[in-house]
């Protein structure tokens, strides 16, 4: 399947994302021509560990979670960053997970926005949301290149094309910026060609960041 | 959900068997070659302990995984009137590296199996899956090269369909119906509660075998 880059914007020290901010990125994306295609959405979930008795100390894995890929509507993908182990599964799995009653979900969140064509590219503008809430916790974008899978083959075409990007996003100047963190795919046994389990690595890589902005803008404010 | 009956059989006659199968179904059999994982929450994880089992199909030039969950049997004075089984079970073809994810999570490795056998798998009444298989145990863990018989000279026979709850009463008969062609090699009924090798069993193989054309 197409390579994708997955970015999250990483706002100034003091600056916090707001709905604003979308709606210039996504008139950003149509400034360079990108022609609006659709919605899509994924849902990220984090799954906790369920005790019999909670007063045992026990270690499991903080960090279990579920995501759905709109890309992939009949599978589901399981993600423990730390142990860099990613399963890719029916999306019934989610069902025998249920039965299992070992874990179960604390939180979702859902990467929803709009898609857009633009030429040989696919892009994706998105916001991160608790599912239950409208609250803003971060932006999302994704760079599709469609006649590719193969990461390294296509990564000199991707950075032509980010660098388009970022001089038209520069022009707007919002208060923060795109970045792009490329997870260790081999880390996580996948190869140079691009599948799904190598976006679910990178939404699980932005969860992260977006936790780890959170927590430090708390300490900042502590 | 499914429904599912056990039967057993002696290894001698699985070549009757197998000829009375493809005459029933009109299909051909299917090599089967499992791997069977039973894996089982650690203490204290899940609100009650929990089982899963992890099956690899190494009967395919790349080997194929599946998570499998079986729940309880369906209880009940209805469920009591009919000759199979009607239990929950959640399958999901799963990447490879599925035994590790379930470690992590905090389970662990209670038994394993080598099923080696064939399948038939056809539409009469409802999609009905039958498996002879030898049940055979590995002496070191997961060296399936050197697996030896649970039960010497006897194999596991399983008749299996899927079902809703809408339909499970349409698909226990279709099943009941099926199994009784079989009933002069074997008998089969809800798992636990085996009735060994049926008496004629010898003399069907020989008769199936006879007409057949097979000379033993």
């Amino acid at each position: 399947m197409p390579l994708k880059w997955v970015f999250h914007w990483q706002p100034n020290a003091g600056t916090t994302v707001n709905s604003q901010m979308i709606n210039e990125v996504s008139q950003c994306v149509e400034s360079i021509n990108g022609v609006k295609e659709g919605r899509w959405k994924a849902t990220l979930t984090f799954y906790k560990p369920m005790f019999r008795d909670q007063a045992v100390p026990a270690e499991y894995p903080r960090d279990f979670l579920g995501i759905s890929l709109p890309e992939q509507p009949n599978r589901y993908y399981f993600i423990i960053r730390s142990q860099k182990i990613v399963l890719e599964a029916d999306s019934s799995i989610q069902m025998i997970m249920e039965k299992l009653q070992s874990y179960k979900s604390r939180v979702s969140l859902t990467f929803e926005g709009f898609q857009y064509q633009l030429g040989d590219f696919q892009l994706r503008v998105g916001k991160v949301a608790p599912s239950a809430s409208e609250n803003l916790r971060g932006i999302v974008f994704e760079v599709e290149y469609l006649p590719l899978s193969s990461m390294e083959k296509s990564r000199q075409i991707l950075d032509g094309f980010v660098e388009i990007w970022q001089e038209a996003m520069s022009k707007r100047s919002l208060p923060g910026h795109f970045m792009h963190i490329e997870p260790n795919f081999a880390e996580f046994g996948l190869s140079d060609h691009y599948t799904s389990q190598h976006t679910a690595v990178q939404y699980a890589t932005v969860m992260a960041q977006l936790i780890s902005a959170v927590q430090t803008a708390q300490g900042v404010r502590n | 959900m499914e429904c599912v009956v056990q039967g057993i059989i002696e290894t001698q006659h699985v070549e009757a068997l197998e000829i009375l199968l493809q005459g029933l179904c009109g299909v051909h059999r299917e090599r089967l070659r499992i791997h069977e994982l039973c894996l089982k929450s650690g203490p204290n994880l899940g609100l009650v302990a929990s089982e899963v089992r992890v099956l690899c199909d190494l009967e395919q030039p790349e080997p194929t995984w599946i998570v499998r969950h079986i729940g309880g049997a369906m209880r009940g004075s209805g469920a009591e009137q009919i000759s199979v089984l009607v239990r929950t079970m959640v399958e999901s073809k799963v990447s490879k590296n599925v035994l590790r994810l379930f470690y992590a999570l905090g389970y662990r490795l209670d038994h394993e199996l080598l099923r080696v056998g064939f399948a038939f798998h056809f539409q009469r009444g409802a999609s009905i899956t039958v498996t002879v298989s030898s049940v055979n145990k590995m002496l070191k863990l997961h060296a399936t090269d050197e697996a030896v018989p649970v039960t010497p000279g006897i194999q596991l026979v399983e008749v299996t369909a899927p079902a809703s709850s809408e339909n499970y009463s349409e698909v226990a008969a279709a099943v009941s119906s099926f199994c009784e062609y079989l009933a002069p090699l074997l008998h089969l009924s809800k798992p636990g509660t085996s009735t060994g090798v049926v008496p004629t069993a010898a003399a069907a193989a020989a008769s199936l075998m006879s007409d057949a054309g097979v000379t033993t």
